[in-house]
Parts: C-alpha cells; sequence; structure tokens
C-alpha cells in the first residue's frame, strides 16, 4: 500500500512539474527597463525646484498584447523614469527638492513645482514589424505649477528610441536598449527645449 | 569501413583547402575625397563617431569601435576618444535627435561655452562620422540534420552575400569644416558546406571594411 501512495505520489509530482513548465512557456514575459543615464552638460538655471513624482508615473508598466490577445510583455519603466529625472533635474536647476505630496512643495517656497507624466507608451517588436529594430516611444505630459499651485506651464514631449536586432540578443535586452534609448532622448529634449517652451520662457522672464 | 572514414576525412580535407580560398573571396575599395588640409599634434585626439538618424538602420557601435581600435594601433597610432564616453561627457548633445548633421551646426554647437569647454578638455581635433551598415543578400541553398541514437550529422550547401559600405565624414574641430570623406565597400560570398559537420567559411566583409578604412583614415588624418 505504500510503495502505491509513494508511485502515485512521484507520478504527480512529474506531472506537476511538466503542467509548470508549460505554463511557464505561455506566461507573461517581464521587463525591468535598466540603463545608466549620464548627467547633462548644460548650464544650470538659477532655481529651486520641488519634484512630484506622482504614483501613475513610478509605478508605470505597459502591457504588449500577442497577435492573438494574449498578454506577451510587462514593461516596467516607472523607476527608470525616476532614475532618469533625477539624473538630469540637478543638473538643470541650482536646487531640486523631491517632494511626497504638492502641499509639501507649498511650504518650501520653491520658484516651481514639476510634475512629470507618462500619457503614452507604444512598442514596436520586430516580429510584428517586419523590420530589424526594436521600436519604444512614450509620449509625456509635463507640468509646472507655483509653490501654490496656481498654473505655469503644461506641455507635451515625446521621446523615441531604437535598437537593432542582433544575434543571440534576447527580445526582453532588445526591448530595454530601445526603451534607454528613448529615454535618454526624453532627457535631451526635455533640457535643451525647456526654457523654449513659450509658457516656460513667459515665466522665465517674469521672474 | 575505414576506406569509407578515410575517403571522408579526404574530402573534408579537400573542403577545408577549397574554402580556405573561398574564405579569402572579398574585395575591398576605398575612395578618398579630400577637401582640406590635415595634421595632427600629439596631444590631440580624434572621436569616431556613427551616425543613427536613419530610420532603418544605424551604424553599429561595434564597427565605430573597431575602427577605432585600429586607429590606435602602431607606432603611429592616434588617440582615440571612446565614442561612448565621449557621446556621455557631451551629453546631451550628441544624442541620435540632436546631433550636429553638418558643420554648420557644429559651429553653432562651439558656441556653447560648456561643449567648448569638454571638448578642449578631450583634446579633440577631428570628429569622424561613420555612416553605413552590412548587408546580406542572395541567401540560397539548404542544409539539413539529423539526431539518431548512433550519432548525428548535417548534410548540405547554403551560400549567402555580404555587402558592407561605409561612409566616414572628417571633420576638423579647430576650423570647423569638413576636410574629407572616406567610401569604403566590402562585398564577399560565405559558404556553409555541411557533410556530417557544418564548415562555416565565412567571408569577413564587416572586418576588412574595418580594416581598411582604419588604415585610409589614420594617413588622412596625419596628413600624410
Amino acid at each position: 500500500m505504500k510503495h502505491v501512495t509513494r508511485r502515485l505520489r512521484g507520478s504527480f509530482k512529474a506531472g506537476w512539474l511538466l503542467l509548470s513548465l508549460l505554463l511557464a512557456g505561455c506566461g507573461v514575459n517581464n521587463v525591468t527597463i535598466e540603463g545608466s543615464f549620464p548627467s547633462p552638460n548644460i548650464n544650470k538655471l538659477p532655481l529651486s525646484i520641488a519634484v512630484f513624482y506622482d504614483n501613475a508615473l513610478t509605478d508605470f508598466a505597459y502591457m504588449e498584447y500577442s497577435e492573438t490577445g494574449q498578454e506577451e510583455y510587462n514593461i516596467e519603466s516607472g523607476l527608470s523614469h525616476v532614475r532618469l529625472f533625477d539624473a538630469v533635474l540637478p543638473a538643470m536647476f541650482e536646487q531640486v527638492i523631491i517632494v511626497d505630496t504638492l502641499e509639501e512643495a507649498e511650504a518650501l517656497q520653491v520658484d516651481a513645482v514639476f510634475a512629470p507624466l507618462i500619457e503614452e507608451f507604444q512598442l514596436a517588436l520586430p516580429q510584428k514589424t517586419k523590420l530589424d529594430v526594436y521600436e519604444v516611444w512614450i509620449k509625456y505630459n509635463m507640468r509646472l505649477v507655483a509653490a501654490n499651485g496656481d498654473y505655469i506651464a503644461d506641455w507635451v514631449l515625446t521621446s523615441y528610441g531604437k535598437t537593432p536586432t542582433e544575434t543571440f540578443r534576447s527580445v526582453e535586452d532588445g526591448i530595454n536598449e530601445a526603451a534607454v534609448v528613448a529615454l535618454r532622448d526624453l532627457a535631451s529634449s526635455f533640457s535643451l527645449s525647456f526654457g523654449q517652451v513659450p509658457e516656460v520662457r513667459d515665466w522665465l522672464a517674469s521672474l | 569501413m575505414s576506406v569509407q572514414i578515410r575517403l571522408i576525412s579526404r574530402f573534408r580535407t579537400l573542403l577545408l583547402l577549397l574554402g580556405g580560398s573561398l574564405a579569402a573571396c572579398t574585395s575591398t575599395t576605398v575612395d578618398e575625397f579630400r577637401q582640406g588640409e590635415t595634421g595632427i599634434e600629439s596631444d590631440e585626439s580624434v572621436v569616431i563617431l556613427g551616425r543613427r538618424q536613419a530610420s532603418d538602420y544605424e551604424t553599429r557601435s561595434e564597427f565605430v569601435e573597431c575602427v577605432g581600435d585600429r586607429m590606435s594601433r602602431g607606432e603611429d597610432g592616434i588617440r582615440v576618444v571612446p565614442e561612448r564616453e565621449f557621446v556621455d561627457a557631451m551629453f546631451p548633445w550628441f544624442e541620435p535627435r540632436t546631433a550636429p548633421l553638418r558643420t554648420r551646426d557644429l559651429e553653432q554647437l562651439m558656441a556653447e561655452d560648456v561643449v567648448a569647454m569638454k571638448m578642449q578638455e578631450f583634446g579633440v581635433r577631428y570628429i569622424v562620422w561613420l555612416d553605413g551598415f552590412t548587408e546580406t543578400t542572395g541567401r540560397s541553398g539548404s542544409i539539413s540534420c539529423t539526431i539518431g541514437p548512433g550519432g548525428g550529422g548535417c548534410f548540405g550547401f547554403g551560400t549567402w552575400e555580404d555587402d558592407a559600405n561605409f561612409d566616414a565624414r572628417v571633420w576638423d574641430v579647430g576650423s570647423l569644416t569638413n576636410v574629407g570623406t572616406i567610401n569604403t565597400d566590402a562585398t564577399g560570398q560565405s559558404y556553409l558546406p555541411a557533410l556530417v559537420v557544418p564548415i562555416p567559411l565565412i567571408a569577413r566583409v564587416e572586418a576588412n571594411a574595418c580594416s581598411r578604412l582604419a588604415t585610409q583614415l589614420k594617413s588622412f588624418v596625419n596628413g600624410s
């Protein structure tokens, strides 16, 4: 009796392992965007800025579906955006303070509060586009308000990144590389165009 | 049985010999167009950057690295600033969307004090813009492999053609002008015969293009 139970348990374990392996093959692949971002080599603006990272930004994730509608790639890029802004903003402004709430910024008496948001994320995979590149396109909403909450500026910024397919490069690595290029593109256009946004330009002139 | 093994061995040696001669079938053409005088001091350096503006291709960083590596070799080697180090230090001025496309753009860029200072720190005398890619065409043939309890093996034949075409534009940071262009075009046919074991006979077109371009660039920058 004992022998039969043991054999049954063994078969059950083997079946369970096989099922797990099969399910793992059909599951969603998680990609957490990781990369290092250099500090911009630009002249600083003599401003004190508070930065508010909304949960919508820090927890941002994009789900790519397969052609049959199955969940295929879950791309988590929220924290990489925070790391990017943490590298870029101190090079752009004299003082940068990260705040947890917009109310906290009011007490700090800063010149402005900056709150970035991701509006849209798009991914193009070589197996779908039939091109030899991975592409990432991100649309942002940049908001700048005064410490008391008064409106200063609200503008849209887009970034684009691509990376070629390579032998022995995994899809996850291709997505990560393209996303890192897109994040660098965001940093470059944001840092170079900040003072040229009409509302920001007017606000800077009024200081 | 022993005769069969000996025959297979002889056939493989013959294929290898034939392959050796076929693998060398790469032809490289280098064209130089000089527009200005060049020369470089020992304390000056060159930075080689890949163009990444095109929508359908981008210059591979491995090729850029290969050219830089070969230019810095030898007795008359030139100091080459690594691409990644330069682009990161210059961030955000040399990103795909912000990099200067013409020497007029470089002139505007050099008007930025932070850029001019960093360029001086690196001692950059020439910026070399590499633009190109390697294309594989004319794939034909087929190879099938089988595996069984007694062993495995492949049989068949495959062939393809590789074409590496790269342009190198040389900008003089001192005079803010384009001093010349060097074009390299390397083509070669690769073969993959398989008789039990596949024997790849690869035409090293990109490696040849890199080597020839680096040699030409070195003598161009040295002014010889």
